[in-house]
């Protein structure tokens, strides 16, 4: 019968080791740092895009935006020359209600996956969007049309199909932490760790890999690909982590998750913001966030410009 | 930053004590004043003693008094009243007795006295009373009489033990009596000769003692003759004896209706007269009764709590009073276990339709609403509805599902579907419309796993609120509710892991 409570390990260990449980990360980390008057700026996929162009962090450029039915009919006016984009909610979140348009010829939309769609079916599609079909609270939404991204190659081997993204946590500034989520069989080509994604661990200093985990249990090998996950290296690192440091100077949380995916042309651009990034992180990392934090607190310098803390996490991060 | 989370701390341990205090102190002071117990269903023996009293009249104006029991520690009444025809009634208040009157009558005549008691708690016979009760010196027809008690007493002394009373009492109920006993004893003994003999036999001794009257209340008495015991003062204290066996000490449930030389009843007018006793015994509850033991305090508190209020104001907040409970346990699986359920209250709310329905046949009933539910609702999915006109038409199902079962369960007599109406159908629509969403994004693993959930936590907190015992303390200590309010606010600040965490995030200290 004791045997089952050997699932449960000893806390005296997670807190020797900084481990950062749900309680005090509500409590400590985001009672404190996170005012929820700033929620809507990370809610919002259009009021963190615009926020993001004020200050020049990399986002895919915006179409447009609908936000009222009589508009929907304007559409093809919106997405005029362009030959692809995206349409996705404003408040969606993990990916729901997203259409890929990859060919657009005037009068046929043909999506991601081959399907063509006629324009009545875009046009329902928006109209769904607009009703809340896709935002969980069932509030009314905003359509936001824009770029499509176009996935860098770096990472072709690590991902079963889906987006390979990096999740930055910033805290006051400092990206303290990050990670890459790969897509697999099991996950549907989505991001989530939970259901069943494989995180990877990334150095701060190098954005190289240094952990893996799948389910919760350490792996060396993409399950699907077989990709050495050991060897993946994020390029233009620096960038990634200044796009996650700007980003508190954009939203003023001082605990955030920066979604960024690589762009072959433009680089790294970011895809949406969380003020209340999960845990998962540590796990991935194989390393406590509370540790990390207590550091920042104690030791790290403040007042710094968002160049100087990248600079200063790229020489200090341990 | 740290020493802000300490003081709001400090404040919450400081108000839990507080609370604590107050709880208990409410809690000794509702036991010890108003009579409520920890245990429920457990009323108030209320005993109802009749004194019927009948005699002839002999055709002159008739007075009939009747000695009473008395306001005491003893015990406390309920109601007294009398039940007597034709007859004037008067209370003697100062010599406890009841006077009725009536002028002639001519049949045989039947006057009713009713006694309401309750709280007849065993003060073990000792009422303390400072004036040194005045002792006839027995005087003695002759010599040889006087050598006869000594030698009683002599024997008893050598025989017997225990106080003067209890040996000599022992000693003129032996089975076999000594010689000396036998003669100074009269052929006929009754309850009272004997008793009146032993007064004698102590009023030797210089100690006074008296003859008591009463009722022993037990529930097989029915038209039985007074009881009849013996008080004998000793160190400033009358001490109640029992005249069979020495024993001292009230009997439990014993009322005293006559004490003294005084009679127990008279009847003026009439012949034949006789007393006889009957006792019911019946329990009300002890809420009802707490106010009635409130009057005896002269407490006004009582009238503002919740148990002076009608009886269904009373249950409708009997049902609030386990919330607090309830929703403690939610927070400590939610917040300290750490187990995600759907919706922060609904497990409490399916654990109260669980109350209502009985266990198993809700459970099942609740699964078979669940899995229909969820069979529509994969099939609206595919109508590709919007979000309000889809959960509207998804409760609407709902009250379908709960129609249908209803009806066939009382065609084909099958009781568990019946139970189908007592749940809450927007919580069940919502668990449904949930599930659902949760299926489409992230499998049906992680759907059936989070209604599971949901079962366990509302099966817990039926487990919590459907145990009588805690619903009637969580009633009748209402000020524990204080209590759970402070401890939740406590929980407010646990920042330490959660349970579930000490197994997620096993990986990270293994080496």
């Amino acid at each position: 019968m004791w045997d089952y409570f050997k699932i449960f390990s000893n806390p005296k260990k997670f807190r020797e080791r900084g481990v950062l449980g749900m309680n005090a990360r509500n409590f400590f980390i985001i009672g404190r740092n996170n005012k929820r008057s700033l929620y809507p700026l990370v809610d919002d996929k259009v009021q963190t895009k615009t926020l993001a162009d004020r200050i020049n962090i990399n986002t895919p450029h915006k179409i447009g935006v609908i936000e009222h039915q009589y508009e929907v009919k304007d559409l093809l006016k919106i997405v005029a020359g362009h030959e692809e984009f995206v349409i996705k909610p404003a408040h969606g979140s993990q990916g729901k209600g997203v259409l890929v348009i990859k060919q657009f010829t005037g009068t046929e939309f043909t999506t991601a996956s081959g399907k063509k769609l006629g324009f009545n079916e875009v046009y329902q599609h928006v109209s769904n969007i607009l009703s809340g079909l896709y935002s969980l609270g069932g509030q009314y939404d905003t359509a936001l049309i824009e770029e499509l991204v176009h996935f860098s190659d770096a990472f072709q081997n690590f991902s079963y199909q889906g987006i390979p993204d990096v999740r930055v946590i910033v805290y006051k500034g400092y990206p303290v932490m990050s990670m890459m989520r790969l897509a697999t069989k099991e996950s549907d080509g989505r991001a989530n760790l939970h259901q069943g994604a494989v995180g990877v661990g990334l150095d701060m200093r190098t954005g190289h890999a240094n952990n893996a985990v799948s389910h919760n249990m350490p792996i060396a090998i993409h399950p699907d690909t077989g990709a050495d996950l050991m060897t993946l290296q994020v390029p233009m690192w620096r960038e990634h982590l200044m796009i996650g440091a700007l980003a508190y100077e954009m939203t003023g949380l001082g605990y955030l998750g920066a979604d960024i995916v690589l762009d072959k042309f433009r680089g790294p651009m970011m895809l949406e913001l969380n003020a209340r990034p999960g845990l998962a992180i540590q796990i991935a990392n194989c390393r406590g966030l509370k540790e990390v934090i207590k550091n920042v607190d104690k030791h790290y310098p403040q007042g710094l410009s968002a160049q100087e803390r990248v600079d200063y996490v790229l020489n200090h991060a341990e | 930053m740290k020493k802000k989370i300490f003081s709001v701390r400090g404040v919450l341990a400081i108000c839990l004590v507080l609370a604590v205090a107050f709880a208990g102190f409410a809690t000794y002071y509702k036991i010890a004043h108003w009579g409520f117990s920890f245990k429920p269903r457990e009323g108030t023996e209320i005993w109802t003693v009749d004194a019927h009293i009948s005699f002839m009249p002999t055709g002159e104006p008739i007075e009939v008094s009747l000695s009473t029991p008395r306001l005491g520690a003893e015990y406390k009444i309920l109601s007294e009243d009398v039940v007597a025809k034709g007859y004037t009634v008067e209370k003697d208040e100062k010599n406890h007795r009841m006077i009725m009157k009536s002028g002639p009558k001519k049949n045989e005549q039947n006057i009713y006295y009713r006694i309401m008691l309750y709280d007849n708690e065993d003060v073990i016979g000792k009422i303390r009373d400072y004036n040194q009760p005045k002792v006839k010196k027995p005087v003695f027809a002759s010599e040889q009489q006087q050598a006869m008690v000594e030698e009683i007493w002599a024997l008893a002394d050598s025989k017997k033990e225990g106080s003067d009373a209890s040996k000599i009492i022992q000693l003129l109920n032996d089975e076999i009596l000594e010689p000396e006993v036998d003669a100074f004893l009269p052929v006929k003994k009754s309850q009272r000769i004997m008793a009146e003999k032993i007064i004698e036999l102590l009023s030797f001794k210089n100690v006074a003692a008296r003859i008591v009257r009463g009722v022993k209340i037990s529930e097989k008495r029915r038209e039985a003759p007074a009881d009849l015991m013996l008080e004998v003062y000793e160190n400033s204290k009358w001490m109640m004896y029992n005249i069979e066996t020495g024993v001292s000490g009230l009997p439990k449930n014993f009322v005293v209706f006559q004490r003294g030389g005084v009679s127990l009843f008279d009847v003026v007018g009439g012949r034949k007269s006789e007393i006889k006793f009957s006792v019911i015994q019946s329990a009300v509850s002890s809420f009802k009764m707490a106010g009635k033991r409130a009057k005896y305090e002269n407490s006004k508190m009582f009238d503002y709590t919740i148990y002076n209020l009608p009886n269904l104001e009373q249950n409708t907040l009997k049902w609030l009073m386990i919330f607090p409970l309830g929703i403690l346990l939610v927070v400590l699986l939610r917040n300290v276990v750490g187990i995600p359920t759907m919706g922060t209250f609904t497990p409490m709310l399916v654990a109260m339709s669980l109350v209502r329905t009985g266990f198993w046949s809700g459970l099942i009933c609740f699964t078979l609403i669940i899995a229909l539910g969820l069979l529509i609702r994969t099939l609206l999915t595919r109508l590709n509805l919007l979000l309000v006109p889809r959960i509207s038409a998804v409760v609407i199902f709902v009250i379908l599902i709960m129609q249908m079962l209803t009806i066939l369960g009382y065609q084909y007599n099958f009781r568990i579907a019946a139970s189908a109406v007592f749940f809450p159908i927007i919580i069940t629509a919502w668990i449904i419309e949930r599930a659902s969403i949760t299926w489409e994004e992230e499998g049906a693993h992680n759907a059936t796993k989070q209604i599971v959930n949901t079962c366990v936590v509302a099966i817990l907190t039926y487990f919590v609120i459907s145990s009588s015992y805690i619903r009637h303390i969580m009633f009748a200590f209402n000020e524990w509710n204080l209590v759970i309010l402070i401890v939740v606010m406590q929980l407010g600040t646990y920042t330490g892991y959660r349970l579930v965490e000490l197994k997620r995030f096993a990986p990270l200290i293994k080496e």
